[in-house]
Parts: structure tokens; C-alpha cells; sequence
């Protein structure tokens, strides 16, 4: 078997470089095809005003949480600005906000506030493993029962957050980390949502940027 | 081109020998293994018959295709049987394709020259399930959104890879599966496309096939045809296929369950980081697929190539004890995946040993006993 790459063959395998370029190139608008039209905004640059802005909402008043472990789901909306005749396309993030028996220091440094302390706390309820919403569970008896047989701590036997799809468990009352995966894959804590105190309400400004992960 | 031509022969060699549903085995039907094959085929064709009678009905609209399954459920008459044969068509089609693989298996019929039609049979169950999963989005219940939405959160999760993540392909492959950043109607609208474009392409294929050798297509009696046909029917009438809630973005249910098919995998992405929910099942249809190329042994019969035979047997009971698990909702996933992994790899150094053995006692009988016939000195 003594085959050598003579002259006739590398002139061939030269043609094939143009050829292949050519095919590429008739190809390339046809995967263009499979693109959707919708841009998500995580791949494209975003200019200043197309960023997503909710619109603030009053997710519950002080009054209604006033007891600890006490907590309200609520729906916080996110307009994205889209090029269709909508104009916006709403996106809608489910919340909690939860009253905690003592001051926890608030994840914000994706808002910029390091150091803010408050024994009320707000998560998104997007899991941050794939995406589905999880629970609030006010008896951490229900956890065991109903979320795969995790047993927690003792002491974290108290109000815990569960996810129906692949249970992964988050503690919403831990003093270092807010939401600290207890248990299951997910792979950080669920995100936060930014709110402020005016008037006897708790009102939610803004959610921290991000889908899973 | 010497490199060339000897794949291009042996390619022409697979195909000479190339089997679909068990065609070439038709006079070993004594046995109803050998039956899995025309079983696979008719399956599969009442299941495409009930789909296109489907599309009749169905609407594939996020606001209109809860509400059309609705209809041809209660409303439309035989509605129900037609809905019927498609989902436990589909169902004993992946049951008929599962035990047709293990057959090829067990007995080594992945050997030369079957490797191609192993790759071929084994493809075909993986787009068997990727046809279930779009085809059951198409529902639009809770769990199928939810499915759809998990499948399609994996993908994003190959951005962490080294090197290759920093093309974000994997955003990319989610993106242009969810046609958008979320599942909505262009979602729907593609898994249609897809679910009804698998078994089109495949069915042309399967024809094209049978048209150049010239063989039988459905090798089956006709009592076993109309048997299995009443089957079917006799379960869509006394167990309705089953329609769930309809979807709501803003909940999702507890518990919520997959097809039968996929919940070994599920419970496996619940042990597992994310990461590795997508490559797991990857290296899986990887190890599949090369399963022919692997395995060198001799024989054909399990007992001649232990470890092959302990890694079918294991897959086959991590199949059924993760279904088991989910279904009784049991995963602790602190406690589990240890003792999983632990014994996988005892189970798999046994099998290695076991394997060891055996060809260390084969070597020795063939030096104690060299007789010139029975020496393999051709392989």
C-alpha cells in the first residue's frame, strides 16, 4: 500500500478548500434561518434603553408580615423592549417575600448595596437550576414529606424553601448566605429581588439580572 | 484514497447486511424476541396513521391546543381511540424498541456485520424519545411545559465547558429550539415541526430501504396484527390517555413526573450538578452508539464476554430502581449518590475481574489443548 500524495491529488484537495468555503457560505444563511427573530438580550449588547425595567410593585404590607416566617408570593413584571408592533414583551418573575425571625445581611452587590441588613427578605421563585418555580414551605415536616426525604439540621427546622422538579432545598433564613442550597443540584442561591420600605409597604424595585445559573 | 476505500467497503459490507425490524430473521419467530422487530414497524406505523389523524383536529396554538385536545378527547367521536392508539402506539413502540436493543445485546448481534444495524436501532430509540417529549409539549399541560423547559435549561449549562463554552453554543442550541428567550408559541411551533419531521424523514428512509432489497415490510401474522391492534384499542378505551392540568407558567406542581421513559434520567438529574445532567445522557448515547467498536470479545454469547454482559445487566437495573425512586419520590441527594457511584464502580471492577478470568482461562485451555482447527490464528 504505498500511496503518496502526488501532484494530480494535492491540486484536487487545493480545489476542495474553495468548494468547501463556497458550500459554508450557501449554508450560513440557511442556519440563519433557524435563528428566531426575538433577540434574547444576554447574546446582544445592550444599549441603555433596552434594558429590561419592571414596573415597581407593592409585593405585601408590613402588617402582613409581621410575624416571623410569615410570607407573601407576589408577581414582580419585566418589560422588554422587543421591535414588534407590542412594542413590549412582559415577562413575569414569581416572588416571595418573607418576614425573618432575625437580621440577615442582604445579597446585593449586584445592586451595589453591600453591607444592608434586614430581617425581611424577597427571592425570586425561578430556580436557579433549570428554571422551574419553587415553593415556599412554612413547615420544614413538609420538606421531608414532600421534597425526596431530606432531612434537615436541627438547627435549620424551620421555614425552608423547596423546588418540585429536582429538589433542591434553600434556606432562606441563613445568617451568611440568604437562600444557601441546603440540599439538591442547584448550583448557587435563588435570586433576590431589590425592594424598599415606604409607607407601611414593601415595595420591589428591581430583580437581580440573570435566568438560571 | 487507500484509507477512503477501505471504510468505503466496509460501510458497503453493513449495508449488504443491513436490518431493520428483524427482516432477515423471520424464521426465527418461533421465539417472540424475533418478533420485537415487525412488532417495532407496526407500532410505529399506527402511530403515524393516528398522528396524521390527529392533525385533523389539533391546534397548535399556546391558547387553542389544550383546548383541542379537550375537543378530540370528549367531543370528536373515536376521538378518543385515535388519541389513544398515538400515545400507547408510541408507548409500546418504545417499549418494542428497548427490549429489540437489549435482544441485540444480550445475544451479541451488534457483531460484524450487524454494528450498523445496532447504530441504526439504537439512533432510532433516541429519536424515538426526542419524538415523545416534543410530542408531548404539544399538549400544552403542566407536565409537558415544565419538561419542555427543563430539557431546554440543560443545554445552557455547556457554556461552562472549557474552551468550547466560550462559544456559548449551548445558549445557541436552547435559543433556536425555544425559537426565543422563553418557551411561548414559537416553541410550539417548532417542537410540532420537529415531532412530525422525525418519523416523515425516517418513514422515507425505511421506504427507500425496502424498495432496493426487496424485502417484506410487516413480517408479522395477521393474528398477531389484529391482536396487538385490540390491544391498543382495548387500552385507550379502558385507560383514557390522560390530558394532566393545563400549563401555568407561574406554577409548577408537586410532584411533577415525566413520560415513563424518562424518569430514570430524571431522578439522575436530580443527584447530579447541572452540567453533568446534560453530559451524563451524552456519554450514555456515546457509549451506545460505539458499542459494537468497543466491545472486542470473541463470542457471542453473554457468557463469553463478561463485562459487557454485567454493564447491560446494571443498565438495565439503574433503569428500573431510578424509575422505582421517582416514583415513590425518594431522593435524598446528600445520601444517594455516594453510594451509587460506589457501586457502580465495585460492580464495574467485578465485572472487569470476571472478564479477566475468563479470557485467562480461554488462553490457558487453548495452550494445554492447541488444536490447529479450533485456533483462531484468522482472526
Amino acid at each position: 500500500m504505498e500511496e503518496r500524495v502526488n501532484r494530480r491529488t494535492f491540486l484536487k484537495l487545493l480545489m476542495g478548500v474553495p468548494a468547501f468555503g463556497a458550500i459554508a457560505a450557501a449554508l450560513s444563511p440557511l442556519l440563519r434561518y433557524l435563528k428566531p427573530n426575538l433577540p434574547p438580550y444576554q447574546l446582544n449588547p445592550l444599549t441603555v434603553g433596552d434594558k429590561p425595567h419592571g414596573s415597581p410593585v407593592v409585593a405585601a404590607t408590613l402588617s402582613e408580615l409581621r410575624e416571623p416566617w410569615s410570607y407573601k408570593y407576589f408577581t414582580f413584571v419585566q418589560q422588554y423592549p422587543q421591535y414588534t408592533p407590542e412594542g413590549f414583551k412582559n415577562a413575569t418573575v414569581p416572588g416571595v417575600v418573607i418576614r425573618l425571625p432575625r437580621k440577615v445581611v442582604l445579597p446585593w452587590e449586584w445592586a451595589g448595596e453591600k453591607r444592608k441588613e434586614s430581617d425581611i427578605v424577597a427571592f425570586s421563585r425561578i430556580c436557579p437550576h433549570l428554571g422551574c418555580i419553587f415553593n415556599y414551605v412554612p413547615e420544614w415536616k413538609e420538606i421531608t414529606s414532600g421534597y425526596g426525604g431530606y432531612v434537615p439540621p436541627p438547627d435549620r427546622r424551620h421555614a425552608l424553601m423547596g423546588c418540585p422538579c429536582h429538589l433542591s432545598i434553600y434556606d432562606p433564613a441563613d445568617p451568611d448566605v440568604p437562600g444557601r442550597v441546603l440540599s439538591g443540584p442547584a448550583p448557587r442561591p435563588p435570586r433576590t429581588f431589590l425592594f424598599a420600605v415606604k409607607e407601611g409597604d414593601i415595595v420591589i424595585t428591581d430583580v437581580e439580572p440573570g435566568g438560571i445559573a | 484514497m487507500g484509507k477512503l476505500g477501505v471504510v468505503g467497503e466496509w460501510i458497503k459490507d453493513r449495508k449488504e447486511h443491513l436490518d431493520l425490524f428483524d427482516e432477515t430473521n423471520v424464521h426465527r419467530q418461533g421465539n417472540p424476541f424475533y418478533l420485537l422487530g415487525p412488532m417495532v414497524y407496526y407500532f410505529w406505523l399506527i402511530t403515524i396513521v393516528s398522528g396524521l389523524l390527529l392533525m385533523i383536529w389539533y391546534e397548535p396554538t399556546t391558547a387553542g391546543a389544550y383546548n383541542s385536545i379537550l375537543h378530540i378527547q370528549h367531543e370528536i367521536p373515536l376521538g378518543w381511540l385515535i388519541r389513544g392508539l398515538h400515545k400507547y402506539g408510541a408507548d409500546a413502540l418504545i417499549i418494542a424498541i428497548t427490549l429489540r436493543i437489549y435482544r441485540m445485546y444480550f445475544l451479541g448481534e451488534y457483531k460484524k456485520p450487524g454494528e450498523l444495524s445496532w447504530m441504526i436501532a439504537f439512533a432510532s430509540l433516541i429519536l424515538a424519545m426526542i419524538s415523545g417529549i416534543t410530542g408531548y409539549l404539544l399538549i400544552w399541560n403542566q407536565r409537558a411545559f415544565w419538561a419542555a423547559k427543563v430539557v431546554l435549561t440543560v443545554p445552557i449549562y455547556f457554556d461552562e465547558l472549557p474552551l468550547i463554552g466560550q462559544t456559548r453554543f449551548g445558549s445557541a442550541i436552547a435559543y433556536i429550539f425555544l425559537g426565543g428567550p422563553a418557551i411561548g408559541q414559537a416553541t410550539l411551533t417548532r417542537f410540532y415541526m420537529i415531532h412530525f419531521s422525525i418519523s416523515v424523514i425516517a418513514l422515507i428512509l425505511t421506504e427507500i430501504f425496502f424498495q432496493r432489497t426487496r424485502r417484506k415490510r410487516l413480517n408479522m401474522s395477521l393474528a398477531s396484527v389484529l391482536v396487538f391492534f385490540l390491544m391498543l384499542a382495548a387500552i385507550s378505551y379502558l385507560l383514557p390517555a390522560e390530558l394532566g392540568r393545563r400549563a401555568n407558567p407561574d406554577r409548577t406542581p408537586l410532584p411533577i413526573l415525566s413520560d415513563w421513559y424518562f424518569l430514570a434520567l430524571y431522578q439522575f438529574v436530580k443527584y447530579t450538578p447541572p452540567l453533568w445532567a446534560g453530559l451524563g445522557p451524552g456519554l450514555l448515547i456515546a457509549f451506545g452508539m460505539l458499542v459494537p467498536f468497543l466491545d472486542r470479545s470473541k463470542g457471542r454469547r453473554p457468557s463469553e464476554r463478561p463485562f459487557f454482559t454485567v454493564v447491560g445487566i446494571m443498565a438495565l437495573v439503574y433503569f428500573l430502581v431510578f424509575t422505582v425512586l421517582i416514583l415513590f419520590n425518594i431522593a435524598v441527594i446528600e445520601r444517594d449518590p455516594p453510594i451509587i457511584l460506589a457501586i457502580t464502580v465495585v460492580v464495574l471492577a467485578l465485572g472487569l475481574l470476571w472478564e479477566i478470568r475468563y479470557r485467562r482461562r480461554q488462553l490457558g485451555q487453548l495452550v494445554s489443548s492447541p488444536k490447529p482447527a479450533e485456533n483462531p490464528a484468522s482472526e
